[in-house]
């Protein structure tokens, strides 16, 4: 899809981008990652003609991008950059119609493509297409980046950061989105990063850059498990372990697991202790209110006053939550195990120590 | 548009027509002027009425402002391209120097070459307000974030498409403020035009002046005053229309 031969860009003296040659195929998520000043920034924007190699081709579709018109080779590809990308004077939908406006689609065409994909970000169109960037928060205008990016639902995405301007939390509901959005689409993208977590996260493959040169172009589970050299097996880190786990969906272990109503008798809930010290506890719609410590049972009237951490944002994790977050409540919570709650809240079940350590030797073997 | 905005252009709206109603009815000056000089025998510069006067004066601020607006955005503009970036310099030096070349003397000057009237006025109106227009223009321009530049061409606008549809847009609040000093500017020096007979509300004053007539200077002066404001009020009004991207 799309193919880079032997690509170089110097600034005079300087060389940003070494006889790159790097191949990303339909559908592929490709990240390019690096720290600062390695050339990845400047390896994407070569691709849609931003800047211009020194020397070097590169094709999309088999066709060599220096024969087709910067601005028509741009319009086929979205285009997404970190936090300032839209437009400030035009509101949310004058800003994702930018790209179909120019390809001239109709009126009606393009009103309802903008609807489509307020949706599709999760963003009701009714309240947000006729706000302006300013009023947004990071995450929203992130998210209508994504949306203007996938306007004319171009093949290919070229992404610089999308998701670097916004906090943690935010960013990973962004990157889970992205790849529920990628996993429909499958569009051809190149994104670059210097987090290497959201690398391994999204990506099919990545490929690793020191001083404008490539050294690695693999799996996730390749480039950890295999490091080519000294530089990618510093840049992975000695938590190797860890990151592989941040690829895998915590959806395929979940199990069933005792819970009780937080209206049942303290007798209910000792002899749902029976078997195990802690059980879950959830309301009468099964949405997680907390657990239940069996030494806390003694001396007490209810199951509401033995209640612990009743927040269910600090001890679950959502269904699209990875191993490696699954984990991390684990140990926080001094639990071997972590409650699994959907998008409203509900229990689903739970995953256990033993379901990640049995991934993790999975994986290994 | 808000209710805040559209009283205000009620407000402008009002103060245009007190105004008209002022310059049409000279019998109030008469009986104004009149009464604070009640020594002088005559109030009333005979030359012609306070409406002509106005539109005379009108007249030119309007061609040598739209001189300015087109020769001054244009060149503010050309001086930001790629093309024209090498010659930003030698602009702001031409146009600083215009402004600080007085009127009188580049009056001076044309009247030997472009004859008396309306001519050698407008020409020395023309380079006395290019300056806050040219810099305006390139400091409006130049503020537009390379960024949003570089995402409006990665998502395939052609130059003139981001010039248009980004970068005027949003430094059009800066270029309107300085067409606003300009064209306020561009008001009180149009006095001049009156002393190589264009005309205009400068009669009076130099005829006031001459024969040390208070009277003629204040009907002259005060509906020059009110024009200067009444421009500004006006354009003030547009400029923070153009402020939005966000309340």
């Amino acid at each position: 899809m799309i193919r880079l031969e032997k690509v170089t860009k110097s600034y005079g003296v300087t060389v940003a981008v070494s006889e790159l040659s790097l191949e990303v195929n339909q559908g592929e998520v490709c990240m390019l990652i690096g720290p600062s000043g390695c050339g990845k920034t400047t390896t994407l924007r070569m691709v849609n003609r931003l800047t211009e190699p020194t020397s070097g081709r590169i094709f999309v579709d088999g066709q060599d991008t220096a024969h087709v018109r910067p601005e028509q080779l741009r319009r086929s590809m979205g285009y997404a950059i970190q936090g300032v990308g839209l437009f400030p004077h035009m509101t949310v939908s004058k800003n994702i119609a930018v790209v179909p406006h120019l390809l001239s689609w109709e009126k009606e065409r393009i009103a309802q493509r903008i609807e489509e994909l307020l949706s599709l970000v999760g963003l009701n169109p009714a309240e947000y297409a006729g706000k302006y960037p300013g009023q947004l928060s990071g995450g929203e205008a992130q998210r209508i980046g994504v949306a203007r990016a996938l306007a004319a639902d171009p093949p290919i995405l070229l992404m610089d950061e999308p998701f670097g301007a916004v906090d943690p939390m935010t960013r990973e509901r962004l990157q889970a989105q992205f790849l529920r959005i990628q996993r429909s689409l499958k569009k051809t993208v190149i994104m670059v990063t210097h987090d290497l977590d959201e690398a391994i996260r999204l990506a099919d493959r990545i490929a690793i850059m020191e001083a404008g040169r490539l050294v690695q172009h693999d799996t996730p589970e390749a480039v950890l498990s295999r490091p080519r050299n000294k530089f990618v097996h510093d840049f992975v880190g000695t938590d190797r372990a860890l990151k592989r786990l941040s690829r895998i969906s915590v959806s395929g272990f979940v199990r069933q697991s005792p819970s009780i109503s937080i209206s049942a008798s303290v007798e209910e809930a000792a002899a749902a202790c029976v078997r195990r010290r802690w059980v879950w506890v959830v309301d009468e719609n099964q949405r997680l209110r907390g657990w239940i410590d069996r030494d806390s049972l003694h001396e007490v009237a209810s199951v509401r006053e033995s209640i612990v951490a009743t927040d269910p944002e600090v001890i679950a994790v959502a269904e699209t939550a990875t191993l490696r977050e699954a984990l991390s409540r684990m140990l926080g919570q001094g639990l071997r195990s972590v409650p699994v709650v959907d998008d409203r809240g509900r229990l689903l079940g739970e995953v256990t120590v033993t379901d990640v350590e049995n991934a993790t030797a999975a994986r290994e073997a | 548009m808000s209710h805040r905005q559209a009283r205000r252009w009620l407000i402008l709206l009002l103060m245009v027509a007190a105004f008209a109603w002022l310059i049409s009815n000279m019998w109030v000056w008469e009986t104004a002027l009149g009464y604070l000089f009640s020594q002088e025998a005559q109030v009333i510069h005979p030359r012609a009425s306070l409406l002509v006067l106005v539109l005379e004066h009108l007249r030119l601020v309007a061609i040598s402002s739209a001189m300015t607006v087109f020769i001054g955005v244009s060149l503010g503009v050309w001086a930001t391209r790629p093309g024209g970036r090498e010659f930003l310099p030698i602009i702001t030096d031409i146009t600083s120097f215009g402004q600080t070349f007085p009127p009188v003397a580049i009056l001076a000057l044309a009247v030997p070459m472009l004859g008396f009237g309306l001519l050698p006025t407008v020409a020395a109106l023309f380079l006395y307000g290019l300056l806050p227009i040219v810099r305006n223009t390139i400091a409006g321009l130049d503020a537009v974030s390379g960024d949003l530049v570089g995402v409006a061409y990665g998502m395939g606008m052609s130059r003139t498409q981001t010039l248009f549809r980004v970068e005027v847009p949003l430094a059009a609040s800066v270029i309107i403020a300085g067409l606003r000093i300009s064209i306020v500017i561009n008001i009180g020096t149009a006095m001049i035009g009156a002393v190589i007979g264009a005309g205009g509300l400068g009669s009076p004053i130099i005829a006031g002046l001459v024969q040390d007539n208070l009277a003629y200077i204040i009907e002259g002066a005060l509906p020059a005053a009110m024009l200067a404001v009444l421009a500004d009020q006006l354009l003030t009004g547009i400029e923070d229309s153009l402020k939005t991207g966000g309340d």
